[in-house]
């Protein structure tokens, strides 16, 4: 996992699915998933976020819905990591899966050093998000389990080659 | 040793690695679920990866999102499920059939003791009937598809006891409701809310379902419930006998919280905009004109569900300002409630009754909501631009409670006072 760098956009609590990613934007169309990111919340977000920015958010973020469109809108706009209090269980697993980081504070409180705009580097190895004013945030260090899916590159890579037809 | 929970039990009883110490353990599956809408997001990795499916007879697949679809690119996206599902011989695709997690509990591929994971968060509802069942994404189903295994970590177990009897104007609804009200939308994240039905008359099947199903909303990985003489009701209609395993827990079951709900005080309930966790006595409510109300969805749309909402209906009117839109949950239950005569009732009320679909629940047709809508809806998610438009407002309560605001015009606190009670 390399080292991110960019700027933060940041949320509040409990920022489901549905809102991350509204369901108008539903597509295999992968121009139209990326447009739809934070759409109904603020129209303005999508298109200003640049490669490597980091979304930081409260607690629960990603409930709701399991589908995935939201993590390739987030993917899709170049977002590098999502910093959080903490994960709604599927949103976490499928950002696991495909390779984006997500990553919870050390200490939750954290989350108030942080606003909009704001240049960040977030080492994912590390754990550790280190602010323009060079303060380091402390993250919490992610477990073996998903230290594995990232050095494979998501879980797709874990699959084995074909697997073998049934007769 | 300490006693174990369902969800430890379940996970034990599926566990295929030896590695039982690690967090993670590699589980087998019973069975998979999945829908138009999240099956195509995965068909692409699927076949570049040249993979088959483990055991097609342990998938179900249904269009429900779209059915039928409502434009030429879902339209597309159908076709493409569609196609894959018979490319890969898959017996169980559901044609139609109505809203795949109704599907699923209405199929013998879903049986107590069991551990289901599905392409949709609210694969859990199947808990309703003591299976362990948990919704993941796309890329967790293709391995699944592939494999017939997933990771699973073994949750904490919230048990929740209900005591009393519910009130005959209250339903299963109006306790997930309540829950969330105690609980909030996380509270019951990674895990798993383990159901001990205590109450006096029993909880109907129907309103297990609806418990389960919201179990979700709660943030939770599996909510099940302790399996009884309710639950083997169920499968004996279902298959002529009971084929799966009744888990119960150990009477010395480790719990990290219990939660003792005494239904016989639990009024009707909503869930106000824009959170299923934003909830209120009906009774405290601010009243508020309503433009929509909606029955329908995984949450309800159960025959019970359509009954009260009949009774509520029988020689009165949904007031003029309202559109009420009903979806049964499944086909099945269409043709029930056909043979029982609400859909008449229903319609002669001046209800729309649509096709058997996820219609305006996720915002894709039949009823989506425009700007200056306010919708009473007995889905399970009030997210604000969920059923559509941003500025829209939703709030969630029970089938009863959606079509006594239908016949007012408007939810108000006495709603149940004035209306005449049965
Ligand atoms: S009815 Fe609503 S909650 Fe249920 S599967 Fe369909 S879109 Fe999802």
């Amino acid at each position: 996992m390399t080292v991110i760098g960019g700027r933060v956009w940041l949320f509040g609590d409990d920022l489901n699915t549905d809102v991350i990613h509204p369901p108008a934007f539903y597509s295999l169309d992968p121009d139209k998933v990326r447009r739809g990111l934070f759409h109904g919340y603020d129209p303005d977000i999508q298109p200003n976020i640049r490669p490597g920015d980091v979304v930081v958010a409260g607690r629960n973020f990603g409930c709701g819905s399991s589908r995935e469109t939201s993590i390739r809108a987030i993917k899709l706009n170049g977002i590098g990591a999502v910093i959080a209090v903490d994960f709604a269980r599927i949103f976490f697993r499928n950002a696991t899966n495909n390779g984006l980081p997500c990553l919870t504070f050390a200490d939750a409180d954290d989350l108030a050093r942080l606003r909009t705009g704001q240049r960040v580097r977030v080492h994912p190895e590390e754990a550790t998000l280190r602010t323009e004013e060079d303060e380091t945030i402390p993250l919490t260090p992610p477990g073996e389990f998903v230290r594995r899916i990232w050095a494979a590159g998501g879980l797709l890579e874990l699959l084995p080659r074909a697997n073998a037809p049934r007769p | 040793m300490t006693g174990r929970t369902i969800s430890d039990k379940v996970i034990d009883a599926h566990t295929c690695d030896e590695n039982d110490t690690s967090l993670y353990r590699r589980v087998n599956v019973d069975a998979v679920l999945g829908h138009d809408a999240t099956t195509a997001l995965l068909i692409d990795d699927f076949e570049r990866h040249g993979l088959s499916i483990w055991d097609r007879d342990r998938v179900l697949l249904a269009n429900d999102h779209f059915s039928p679809p409502a434009t030429a690119e879902r339209a597309d996206i159908s076709n493409r499920f569609l196609s894959f599902a018979r490319e890969q011989a898959v017996p169980n695709l559901m044609l139609d059939r109505g809203i795949c997690h109704q599907l699923l509990v209405e199929h013998r591929l879903c049986q107590a003791g069991g551990l289901i994971v599905g392409a949709d968060s609210h694969t859990i509802m199947a808990g309703g009937i003591g299976a362990c069942a948990t919704g993941m994404g796309a890329t967790d189903i293709l391995f699944t598809l592939a494999t017939g295994t997933t990771w699973m970590r073994r949750p904490e177990t919230i048990a929740v006891r209900f005591r009393g009897t519910l009130p005959t104007q209250s339903g299963g609804r109006d306790v997930v409701l309540a829950l969330l009200g105690i609980l909030g939308e996380s509270g019951g994240q990674y895990r798993s809310l383990e159901f001990h039905d205590d109450s006096g008359t029993r909880l109907c099947q129907d309103d297990r379902f609806a418990i389960a199903n919201m179990a979700v909303e709660i943030g939770a990985k599996f909510g099940v419930f302790v399996p009884d003489e309710v639950t083997v009701d169920y499968y004996v209609k279902r298959d002529g006998e009971l084929l799966g395993t009744l888990v119960r827990p150990d009477a010395d079951a480790r719990y990290e919280r219990v939660i003792d709900l005494d239904l016989s005080a639990l009024d009707p309930r909503v869930a106000k905009p824009w959170s299923p966790a934003n909830v209120v006595p009906l009774r405290e409510l601010e009243p508020v004109r309503i433009t929509t109300a909606f029955l329908g969805s995984c949450a309800s749309g159960r025959l019970s569900d359509l009954r009260d909402a009949a009774a509520e209906l029988t020689d009165r009117k949904v007031h003029p300002g309202v559109r009420f839109v009903v979806i049964p949950a499944s086909v099945e239950v269409f043709k029930q409630a056909l043979r029982a005569g609400y859909v008449e009732t229903l319609t002669e009320a001046g209800a729309i009754v649509n096709h058997s679909s996820c219609g305006a629940c996720g915002g894709i047709d039949k009823g989506v909501l425009g700007a200056d809508d306010v919708c009473v809806s007995s889905s399970n998610r009030n997210f604000r631009g969920r059923m559509g438009h941003w500025d829209s407002r939703t709030y969630l309560a029970s089938a009863r409670t959606v079509a006594r605001a239908a016949v007012r015009g408007a939810l108000t606190p006495d709603l149940y006072r004035d209306q005449g009670d049965e």
